[in-house]
Formats: C-alpha cells, structure tokens, sequence
C-alpha cells in the first residue's frame, strides 16, 4: 500500500494538473485482479501481488494510465460505439480496452512518466500516434494482437463492461456521475489555466470535454440558415398581397408575410493555401443549405478571390465552377465585388483559411465565415512576428474540418 | 350488396380490434426513481419555463402526460412550428367602432381555454422548428405570459420541447434571448425503462416534495451559494456565448442566474439530490458556471476549518480524497490567515487525525505547507513522530522520480532510444 501511495504522489509531483483526479480516486484492494483497473464510478481496484513486483516509477505510470481512461470518458464512448455498430461481446471488450489505452499511451508517459512494461503503442499494429479511441476501433482488426496482451484488463472503467471484482454503482465510496463531471471539469479548468504546464495531448482533451466539437456541416449549416433567415432579408411584411386572415376581418387590410429568395454570395479563397477537396465539399454545403431555406440555386454566386477578385458567377452554370487564382489572398476585395454586385446578396459566406486580412467596417449584410483550421506554423517564414489577424467579430465563424 | 354483407363483418373486426388495443394498452407502473423526471417536477413547480431537448420519438411527450396528470393541470400542446406570429401576438379583431373603440387582438382559443381553467400546463413543442419571427412572437408568451391581449394567469406552467441540431433536418437554432429565458433539460431515454415499458411496466417516478419548514432555510442556502460564488468569479455574471457551438443553449446572465438560485432553493427545500441540483444548475446557466457552482456548494459543505482547529481529536473529514485534501488545505490556510502558536499545533493534531482515517499520501501538500508556517520559537510538536510514514513515502516518491529523471539523463547522453 505505502509504494502504491508513493507511486501516486510521484505521478502527482510529475503530473501536477491531474492532482484533483488522482486524489479523488477511492483504492480497493482485490486479488481477482490482474493488474490495476478502474471502474465507472472512479474506484480503482489493485492486486498486491502486481504493487509487490511493480517498481514506483512504473506504478505511477499505471496510475495516470488508469486516471486517463477515467477522465476520457473511455467507458461512455466505449458503450457509444458499441451501440453504434452494435459490437459487443468478450473479444470487443478486449479490443475497445486495447483502442482506449492506444489513445492514452501515445502521449502521457515520458517528462518524468516511464513508460511501463507491457503497455501497447499504436505503433504495434503500425498506427500513427494521436488518434482518438473510436478511430483506432475504425482502422484496425486488433484481432492479432488480442492474443499478446489477453490479460490486459483496465476494467469497466476502459470499456464499460462490468467485471467480477467489481462493486458495482451501489458500492461504497463511488462518484455519481455529476461528481465524476465535476472532478473532470476541473482538471480540465486547470489545465486551460495553466496551458503551458501540460502537453497537448492533454490540452486537447481539456478544451473538448465539455464542448465536444460539432461536425462543421451542421454548425455552417445553422449559421447560413440563420443568417439567411433573420428577419430583414429573405422576409418580410408586405402589403402587395392581403394576408390570408383579411377574410376573417372585414375592413381591415392585414398584410401578409411574404418571403424573397435569398441572395447568398460565397466569396471563396483561392490562394495556395486552401485545398480544391476542402474547397469543393464546403461549396456543395452551402449550394445545399441555401436551396434548403427556398433559395434557388441562380440566387446563388461565387467568386474566386485570391489577391484580386473574379468575377460573379451564378452557380447554376457553373456545375463545376473553375476555380482560378493561387498567390496570396485579400478578401477585401471580394468582399466589395460582392457588395458591389446588383441584385445585392442578403447573405456574404466567405470560405478561408484566414490568412488574409478583413474588411475594416462591417459589410451591409449578414456574414458567414467558414474557417478552415491552420496550424500556427504556418506563419511568415520571413518575418516570424506576421499572425494572421482573428475573423472580425462581426461574422459568425464556423471552423471546417 | 357487399357493403351490407360487409358491414356486419367490419364491426365485429373492429370491436375484437379495439380489445386487443385495450389489452396492449393495459400496463402497470412501478416506482423508480428518474431524475429528469425529478428536475422537471422541480423547474415545473419554480414557475420556469423549461426547454425539453431530446431527439424525436424519445418520450418527452409522454413524460409531459405523466407530469400534467400528477399534478392535476391540464396539457395544452401547441406545435410551434406549424403556427404564425400572429397566434402567439394575437389576431387583429374590428368591433362596432374601430376609431373608438381601436383593434383589440384576440387571443386563440388554447389560450382562452387556459385562462379560463385558471391552470394549465402549456407544452410549446417543435420549438426548434419555428421560424425566428415565431420565436420573437414567443418571447412574450414565455417571459411576459401574454398571448395577445390576454393574460395567462399564475397557475400556467410552460414547457417546450425542441429537436437538438444534430437530428434537426432543417430546424432552425435558437436565438439566444430566448434561449436564456429557458431551462434547458437533455431527455435522453433509458434502455431498460423502455425494455420494461415495452413489456407492460412503465416507471413512476416519486414526485419530489416541498418541505414547508425547510424554506426559510432552503431560501437563504440558495443565496448564500449563488450570492458567494458570483462574488468569487464576477466574470460569470454575463457571458454571452461566442462560440458557434455553445449558440441556442443555456449560457449565464443575471437572468438565468436568478433562475439558478430560485432552482437551487427548490431543490434544497424539496431534498433534491445533488444529481438533479446539477442538471438544473446546468440547465439553467450553462455547463461550465453550473460545474463551478456545483464546485462551489461542495467546498460550501467543507467543515469549516476553525471548528476543526477548535477540536482536531474528534474532526470529521470528508472521505473522497481529493475533499479531504481541500480540507486539510483550508485548515494550513486558516492557520495561515492568523499564525498563533496554539492554532498551528491544533492543525498538526488535524493532520494526525486524518492519517489516522485515511490515506497518508495526501498529507503531503498540507503537511509542506504547514512546516513552512513554522516561526523559530515553535517548538516540533510530538504528534509529529507520527507523520513519519508520511515523509517515508515523500522519500520514495522522490526517489522514484530522480530515478526516472537519472535513467532519462543517461539516455540522453548515450543516445539510447527512450
């Protein structure tokens, strides 16, 4: 016992933002165990005989190992994409174990953690390093190694299937499910407080624990359709045609919503730095949502816009819409060609990876902006200071992809 | 004729038809706790409108069914969707005179018949799916309860029901001045309720009660916690979301923060778990300031470190570790706050007692924090001795780390792969 405490606070000393985790942990001893295992409610099982011929080091390795499927939230996802593609069974629950601690062991040990024996690496199967869980189950049969590490078993807390030992939801000493978010939240907060202490693996994880990112579709989707939908453009009261209800209401002249198509003009980035892939798909959304909020499709228009901007080409006959230019971008000017273009659109949907800078006064219409992601390395080479400024704060600002 | 020889045959099918209904329709229902159920009850009974988020088909409707008829209101449904601005603004009606007398705007007929029940519970469904200038219509009904001229009176309760984004074909988002005015409850179904239910056992959930003698008191907790922590973290008094994820759902203004604290005292009088506090905390003023809050009351139910300096041999600590790592640390810094001799004593004799109760390894940080507070004429109290286990386990975890560092030194400068 006194090395598996020492074990945790030396994971603790190296591992400072996972303290709060680590300490809510409730440890039961069990000689079913194989090694260590955690379940859902955050008790963490433990065989004296593995403690005993386990150097401290190495248990502090485990210790983060076990905390970390328990912060992820291994056990949810595991039972997420078991309903999902209905999997289930024994050789599932190894290979859902197998997925989560590829997940884990790619990126907490080293910096103070050696990595223990035993552990598997993606690299065993020749994955890449830094995918999620449900990735790893997508890519890889897993059935060959399965035989290897057979008496690999972190518990339900890896995989959320109920083992032996286990004491169950009604045990003594488990966290309800709003005191396992609480602890998770904080180590999260702690670990955005003090970005520069924790890796980015980690960082990662604690920005997405709580807002999990939406797929950009539904999120692009919403912002055209609630810019194209706001009351202002698209539709209005009018008076050309009596509404409905004037039956009902003798003398009284009510009028009646009436709805334009919207305009929608997509301004796209053609510089270098934008993919025609990430381009094509992102174009094919918007066509889409418009036509879904009853615009037709010749109200919508696309310009190229790389450093100067093309001309305003109706969708409808561009089926395959050449996409021209290369150098360097400046939205500026495609976003005054699209203002400058009669009929004027309702709705300005800029596609860009934001290297370019924005007009300085908010146009006269609504405004989308598809962001697609860049690393910040991707800065100026020769002049390293260059960022790229943020989308104003005018637009709604969707990140793709 | 075949319609006549037809007819007889029909009706008898239809009767049998009617029985095998009667039969699939005959269930029980058994006690079980259901802490949705529970929030709503409680959101329902504060008088806040709640917003039921939940994929179709899930059973919001019939939860509401169950909620109207537990508490003796009854159900109004009205599909948002399908009506205009003008149903929930009221429609234009010319009498005798209109240069007298004016245009009164009447009311629709839901709205009429849940005046005069004096009661009701209103289900706005498919909220998500009304267009934005049906939503604006709605502010009213939901913050100012009028439907055209018509007031809806006290006893009028307002539930709606919206399909998240994700399974929204086409629905629009809500726009954030109405989603502030909500509850926001996540339905989600329960695999083994709907195995059970679907075998003749729908659950009933147990009603949370209001306590009348736990008011006063539930009133002032409320404050002191909601009132404590906004003091704390000022920055969360208002904060409109920015992100394009976080649109359309609960997020923290003085408005929802007074709806949390109402909650909050709901909960507290009726006993309410700390499960079903959370889920309307979070409802209300979004995830991250409803997990700080709920962060909040638990360090709220800390023992207070003076009575534990006060008689450190019979101190109660909290059992889950990392608790107990914050109680030892508020009674270092209580000790911090006013060094006296005595008192510094007191809280090694607190120490002491929690080695005696629980895991040594979280002394460690109190304990370092509390030998730093040390003046020069202290003398090392006895109860000292027995910390010694502690500073053994600080050593081998010391060393476990130095080992690590060594080998990874060793490494380095002989160009091992690590």
């Amino acid at each position: 016992m006194e090395k598996l405490l020492a074990a945790r606070l030396h994971a603790v000393k190296v591992r400072p933002y996972l303290a709060g985790a680590l300490f809510a942990l409730h440890v039961v001893e069990d000689r079913s165990v194989p090694t260590m295992a955690v379940d859902a409610h955050w008790r963490c099982y433990v065989s004296s005989g593995f403690v005993a011929r386990t150097p401290v080091e190495e248990l502090a390795g485990v210790w983060v190992h076990e905390v970390s499927h328990l912060l992820r939230d291994h056990h949810g996802r595991g039972e997420r994409y078991a309903r999902e593609y209905g999997e289930r069974g024994p050789g599932e629950r190894l290979r859902r174990n197998i997925a989560a601690d590829f997940e884990i062991n790619d990126d907490i040990y080293g910096d103070g953690l050696p990595l223990p024996a035993g552990a598997v690496l993606p690299s065993l199967l020749r994955l890449p390093d830094g995918l999620l869980m449900e990735e790893y189950l997508r890519r890889a049969s897993m059935s060959g190694l399965a035989a290897e590490v057979a008496w690999l078993d972190c518990g339900s807390g890896a995989d959320g299937q109920h083992r032996s030992w286990e004491l169950g939801p009604d045990g003594a000493h488990g966290l309800s499910k709003q005191q396992r978010d609480a602890v998770r939240f904080r180590v999260a907060e702690g670990i955005k407080g003090r970005p520069g202490d924790a890796p980015e693996g980690w960082r990662r994880w604690a920005d997405e624990a709580f807002h999990p990112s939406q797929p950009w579709r539904q999120l692009l989707g919403a912002a055209v359709r609630s810019a194209v939908s706001a009351s202002g453009p698209g539709e209005d009261h009018s008076y050309r045609r009596p509404s409905r209800r004037s039956a009902a209401v003798p003398g009284v002249l009510l009028p009646s919503l009436r709805r334009t198509p919207p305009r929608v003009c997509v301004v796209i980035d053609t510089s270098r730095s934008v993919s025609d892939a990430e381009l094509g798909s992102a174009l094919l959304e918007v066509a889409a949502i418009s036509r879904s909020v009853g615009g037709r499709r010749d109200l919508v228009s696309v310009i190229s816009c790389d450093a100067a901007a093309g001309v305003a080409v109706p969708l409808c006959r561009a089926e395959s819409i050449e996409l021209v230019g290369g150098g360097g971008t400046d939205l500026r000017s495609g976003f005054a060609r699209a203002l400058r273009s009669r009929p004027r659109p309702d709705v300005i949907v800029a596609l860009t990876d934001g290297q370019t800078p924005w007009p300085s006064a908010q146009p006269s219409c609504r405004t989308v902006v598809g962001l697609f992601p860049r690393p910040a390395s991707a800065a100026d080479e020769q002049n390293p200071e260059y960022a790229p400024d943020a989308p104003p704060p005018w637009a709604r600002v969707v990140t793709i992809g | 004729m075949t319609s006549s020889t037809l007819l007889p045959g029909t009706d008898t099918q239809l009767v049998v038809a009617e029985d095998l209904l009667d039969l699939l329709r005959t269930t029980t229902t058994e006690l079980r706790p259901d802490e949705q159920l529970e929030a709503l009850t409680l959101a329902v009974a504060a008088d806040l409108p709640v917003l039921l988020w939940g994929e179709p088909g899930i059973g919001k409707t019939a939860a509401l069914t169950q909620l109207a008829a537990s508490l003796n209101l009854p159900l109004k449904t009205v599909i948002a969707s399908v009506h205009e601005p003008t149903d929930f603004s009221g429609l234009p009606i010319v009498g005798d005179d209109p240069t007298v007398q004016g245009v009164p705007m009447a009311p629709p007929q839901w709205a009429v018949e849940l005046v005069r029940a004096g009661k009701g519970l209103l289900f706005l469904d498919e909220l998500s799916t009304a267009t934005p200038a049906v939503q604006a219509a709605l502010l009213r009904v939901v913050l100012e309860r009028r439907v055209g001229a018509l007031q809806l009176p006290p006893g009028v309760r307002i539930v709606a029901a919206a399909n998240p984004r994700a399974s929204a074909a086409d629905g629009w988002e809500l726009s954030p001045p109405l989603a502030n005015r909500f509850v926001h409850l996540y339905w989600v179904h329960d695999r083994e309720v709907v195995v059970r239910g679907l075998g003749g056992i729908w659950p009933r959930a147990e009603l949370p009660r209001l306590v009348p003698e736990r008011l006063a008191e539930a009133v002032a907790y409320a404050r002191r916690a909601v009132c404590g922590f906004l003091e704390a973290r000022p920055t969360l008094i208002h904060r409109l979301p920015s992100t394009e994820t976080r649109r359309g759902g609960a997020w923290p203004s003085p408005r929802s923060w007074e709806a949390a604290l109402t909650l909050l005292a709901f909960g507290t009088a009726a006993s309410a778990s700390r499960e079903v506090l959370a889920l309307l905390v979070r409802g209300a003023v979004g995830d991250g300031p409803g997990l700080e809050l709920l962060a909040h009351l638990d360090r709220m139910e800390l023992p207070d470190p003076e009575s534990l300096l006060a008689d450190p041999a019979s101190a109660e600590l909290p059992e889950r570790g990392d608790l107990r790592q914050a109680a030892l640390e508020a009674v270092v810094a209580a000790v911090g706050a006013r060094p006296r001799r005595a008192r510094w004593e007191a809280a090694w004799a607190v120490l002491v007692r929690a080695l005696e109760t629980g895991a040594p390894d979280l002394l460690v940080a109190p304990a370092t924090a509390l030998a730093a507070l040390r003046r020069d004429d202290w003398e090392v109290p006895e109860a000292l001795d027995r910390l010694a286990g502690v500073i053994g386990l600080v050593r081998l975890a010391d060393q476990s780390v130095g080992r690590v560092a060594a080998a990874a030194d060793a490494g380095r400068t002989t160009g091992a792969p690590r």
